[in-house]
């Protein structure tokens, strides 16, 4: 039985005169956390947003389970079991914590009392039990954070992308999201989460993949990557590396 | 369908369409820097032709004239409108509390204010400016023009001209162009943002009082007169492309072809439904008009 | 204690309601009052779809117009009983609503706003300028005449002008159900989220067009039912007052004013407007034409400006402090007080 939950062959992307991304490849087996890295413009969220269905590929296609969702729509890739959040969190106005968390599964279910039931557990999950009928718009930015991740498990999705979970954090902050993520993994859910915070995505990633300049530049253990001369000229530039550091 | 009604039609398309295209100016402009769509525009041509009709009725003035009258009372009008009603929105807007189709909404709430107020204090009645030139024509190529219609159309060309120099070369018109490029980096060089985009409302205001008055000679007014000419100006700064001088005359002469031209084969009154369709089919397709950037 | 108070509510709501015609008797009031129940459900019925999924429509109308002209074609041309020509009309309008909306639902506010009017005055200045097609006639600008047939129930027609207040106010409770139910369903929540943030809705496996059609198509043919019922009630319509923008903005004005994307929302802001403009068209129509409209402008204007989600919210606030917070549940979301009180939803508040 094939453990390989997403499968991406070949895609790329081209904005106008940029090449966004340019013939990713890599695989996510099931239950693991996948870190994707890459300095600034390496088109990681370009390659997320493909993923995802927000951004058709030029070419190259991406298999989720057995299903080809290279060209689907968000609302479709949502319905094949990926969920995602927003690097600028994106809450539904008007409509309280609960609500928020509402939605999703109410879409998938059609069953409200079901889907406030599920809202309850992933509010004492978030540690959101008493926010629970604030208004989205009222939270602050790590409350947020949290009802934007809840957000997307509220569709009980097989794969969870995320896209900066730590950025503006504090320290404590960081180490909450964290714990959530490990124990969503638990859960069972696979994840792809592209950070910039190393302390956090390398104690995080089960295996690492390296984005530059569009293409992919490295797969394999944390450990290992870090140390490959390619990724530390990508980082921090020739003479760094050349000074043998 | 012979040649010379068609050239005749086409001619006076032209004509039409010129001026629709310098009614528009105003609206472009205030679009392009503002960022909002002045639902209000025909009203302020709406009053522009009152003026002119009342000055004639007291002073017996040519509605010509009244333009230098028209002009500078719409100006105020329009500076007062903004600072008092549309600038404390936008203020607020930049915080983020108000859905970008507030100000549509604020000045329809406008709109109704201003051409009932009128149809209140003016009445229902249809009024008339005459002027001397009223019914003289010009022999252009073998085809006699209304004078009226001529002078308004070149006026508009004259008025974009001058508009489009204005704000190419002067201090005052890089400060406006600034402003509609970037509004934050505007403020930070040191331009007063709220008292540029008052000037840019009374300014677009006064070009439109200027047509209001030019078209007063051949063409009745009403209270509702400008809701017309309104929509008509929304059509041509989508198809010209928003914030574009010579697009708002390319846009004009374009509906104004369009509808002389369709005038020939179904009633005239039919006619509008052809740049309507246009409108909304270039909103779909080419929502960047005709002469505007992505 | 607070389902107590909103049953209470609507109770005492519907029993002035349904006494109404009562204290009042037959006559021209009668007729005002059945008018203001009248713009109430048009505020309802484009709040179904332009409140919840925010999106200006200036061009309903069209569809009110719709309601008429086939319901009124139908039963001249074929004699078919106008109680069912109404639903016929209603379903051409949602037919149209979805051609107009498939392709135009992407554009962002205003642009939906102008080319709604657009569509609406192509449509408008078409019937007005046609005297007849297919073999019908039409009548343009002249209108048409819904003939008198006394009090015939089957055919939709009254002397009294009582019946007619009572349709109209089953059709405004209809309505007013259907929100309320909308509300609490997944429709409801999609459009909701779509409003909120539209890529977010999307990532929830949300299909924006396709909720956003529904409640279109549903808005239009509501909307159009109310053409159909002034059609029969006055007897008479033509494209200028049933289809043009005076109306559309009307009945955007209310939902607005009133608090669009609630349930009680439209009808407040409707109860507080067409009052005025039946009063002063009334006294004053004839020395002040158009006053109506002028303190609409000006009560636009003042809500765009210091009221953006509409009276409800103050007026919640008011009785907020007159009756009790606990008693009236969750005071963040802008609902309806005579008609909130789902199980489930929390007693506590947080200040804004």
């Amino acid at each position: 039985m094939n453990d390989t939950l997403l499968e991406v062959r070949g895609i790329s992307k081209r904005f106008g005169g940029v090449q966004a991304v340019k013939g990713l490849s890599f695989d996510l087996r099931r239950g693991e956390i996948l870190g994707l890295l890459g300095p600034n413009g390496a088109g990681k969220t370009t390659a997320f947003n493909m993923i995802a269905g927000y951004v058709k590929p030029d070419e190259g296609n991406i298999r989720l389970g057995v299903m080809d969702i290279t060209a689907l729509s968000p609302w479709n890739v949502c319905k094949a079991g990926l969920a995602r959040t927003f690097q600028l969190s994106k809450p539904f106005g008007g409509m309280s914590a609960r609500e928020n968390l509402i939605v999703g599964n109410l879409v998938k279910h059609n069953d409200r009392r079901r889907s406030a039931d599920r809202a309850d557990e992933l509010l004492d999950f978030l540690g959101m039990q008493d926010l629970a009928d604030v208004d989205a718009e009222n939270l602050t930015a790590f409350e947020r954070r949290k009802l934007e991740l809840g957000r997307a498990l509220s569709t009980d999705p097989t794969l969870l992308l995320m896209d900066e979970v730590v950025a503006g954090a504090t320290p404590q902050e960081a180490m909450v999201m964290v714990e959530l993520i490990k124990r969503i993994r638990s859960s069972g859910v696979t994840v792809l989460i592209i950070e910039h915070v190393m302390k956090v995505i390398m104690g995080l990633s089960d295996r690492v993949i390296v984005m530059h300049l569009g293409r992919l530049m490295a797969d394999g253990l944390p450990s290992d990557v870090v140390k490959q001369p390619n990724v530390l000229k990508a980082y921090f530039g020739d003479d760094y590396v050349d000074a043998g550091v | 369908m012979d040649w010379y009604s068609l050239t005749y039609a086409g001619l006076n398309g032209l004509l039409t369409g010129a001026v629709f295209g310098g009614i528009a100016l105003g609206l472009s402009l205030i679009f392009g820097v503002l960022r909002i769509i002045n639902f209000a525009h025909g009203s302020f041509l709406m009053l522009a032709m009152y003026t002119s009709f009342w000055l004639q009725k007291f002073s017996g003035a040519d509605p010509y004239l009244s333009t230098l009258v028209a002009a500078p009372l719409m100006f105020c009008l329009g500076y007062f409108v903004q600072a008092v009603i549309i600038g404390p929105l936008i203020r607020r807007e930049s915080a983020l509390v108000v859905e970008p189709v507030s100000a549509l909404l604020l000045t329809a709430g406008v709109y109704i204010l201003i051409d009932n107020l009128a149809l209140m204090v003016f009445g229902p009645n249809v009024r008339t400016s005459a002027s001397v030139l009223s019914s003289s024509s010009l022999m252009i190529g073998g085809f006699p023009l209304s004078t009226p219609r001529v002078i308004a159309a070149t006026a508009s060309l004259v008025m974009a001209i001058c508009a489009s120099v204005w704000l190419a070369h002067t201090d005052m018109g890089r400060a406006i162009r600034a402003t509609a490029q970037n509004r934050d980096a505007a403020a930070m060089s040191g331009i007063d943002v709220p008292h540029i985009y008052n000037l840019t409302f009374g300014l677009g205001c006064a070009m439109v009082g200027v047509m209001g008055c030019l078209i007063a000679p051949f063409v009745p007014v009403t209270p509702n007169v400008g809701l017309g000419f309104g929509i008509k100006s929304f059509i041509v700064v989508v198809l010209g492309g928003i914030g574009s001088i010579s697009g708002s005359l390319v846009g004009g002469v374009v509906i104004g072809l369009f509808e002389s031209l369709a005038s020939q084969f179904v009633a005239s009154s039919l006619a509008s439904i052809f740049s309507l369709l246009l409108f909304i089919l270039i909103l779909l397709l080419r929502p960047q008009g005709l002469m505007g950037k992505k | 204690m607070r389902l107590n108070i909103s049953k209470n509510w609507i109770a005492l709501l519907l029993a002035v309601s349904v006494g109404l015609p009562g204290v009042l008797a037959d006559g021209y009031f009668l007729q005002s009052v059945t008018m203001v129940l009248f713009f109430a459900y048009l505020a309802c019925s484009w709040n179904l779809m332009c409140g919840y999924v925010g999106q200006i429509s200036f061009g309903h109308s069209v569809f009110c117009g719709i309601g008429g002209y086939v319901s009124v074609l139908l039963l001249t041309n074929v004699g078919l009983s106008p109680w069912i020509g109404m639903l016929v009309g209603g379903v051409a309008a949602a037919i149209l609503a979805v051609i107009i909306g498939y392709p135009t639902m992407r554009l962002r506010g205003p642009y939906f706003a102008l080319t709604t009017i657009a569509v609406a005055e192509v449509i408008r200045i078409w019937v007005e300028n046609t005297d007849s097609a297919f073999g019908i006639q039409i009548k343009g600008a002249e209108g048409l005449s819904v003939p008198l047939l006394g009090t015939n129930w089957s055919m939709f027609q009254f002397d009294s002008q009582i019946p007619y207040y009572y349709i109209m106010l089953g059709l405004l409770i209809i309505v007013v159900l259907m929100t309320w139910m909308m509300e609490r369903s997944r429709l409801g929540a999609c459009l909701k989220a779509i409003r909120g943030d539209r890529d977010a809705a999307e990532s929830l496996g949300i299909n924006p067009a396709r909720y956003t059609l529904i409640a279109f198509a549903a808005s239009a043919f509501m909307t159009a039912m109310a053409g159909s019922f002034y059609a029969q009630f006055i007897r008479f319509i033509n494209p200028e007052r049933n289809m043009g923008i005076e109306l559309s903005i009307d009945m955007a004005l209310m939902s607005i004013i009133g608090g669009q994307g609630t349930v009680a929302g439209p009808v407040i802001g409707a109860l507080f407007l067409a009052p005025v403009s039946e009063l002063t068209r009334v006294y004053l129509g004839s020395s002040l034409p158009g006053l109506h409209l002028v303190i609409y402008g000006l009560v636009l204007i003042v809500a765009v400006l210091y009221l953006p989600k509409g009276l409800l919210h103050p007026l919640r606030k008011l009785l907020h402090r007159m009756i009790g917070r606990r008693a009236l549940g969750d005071g963040v979301r802008v609902k309806a007080v005579a008609l909130s009180g789902l199980p489930g939803t929390a007693q506590g508040e947080r200040d804004e």
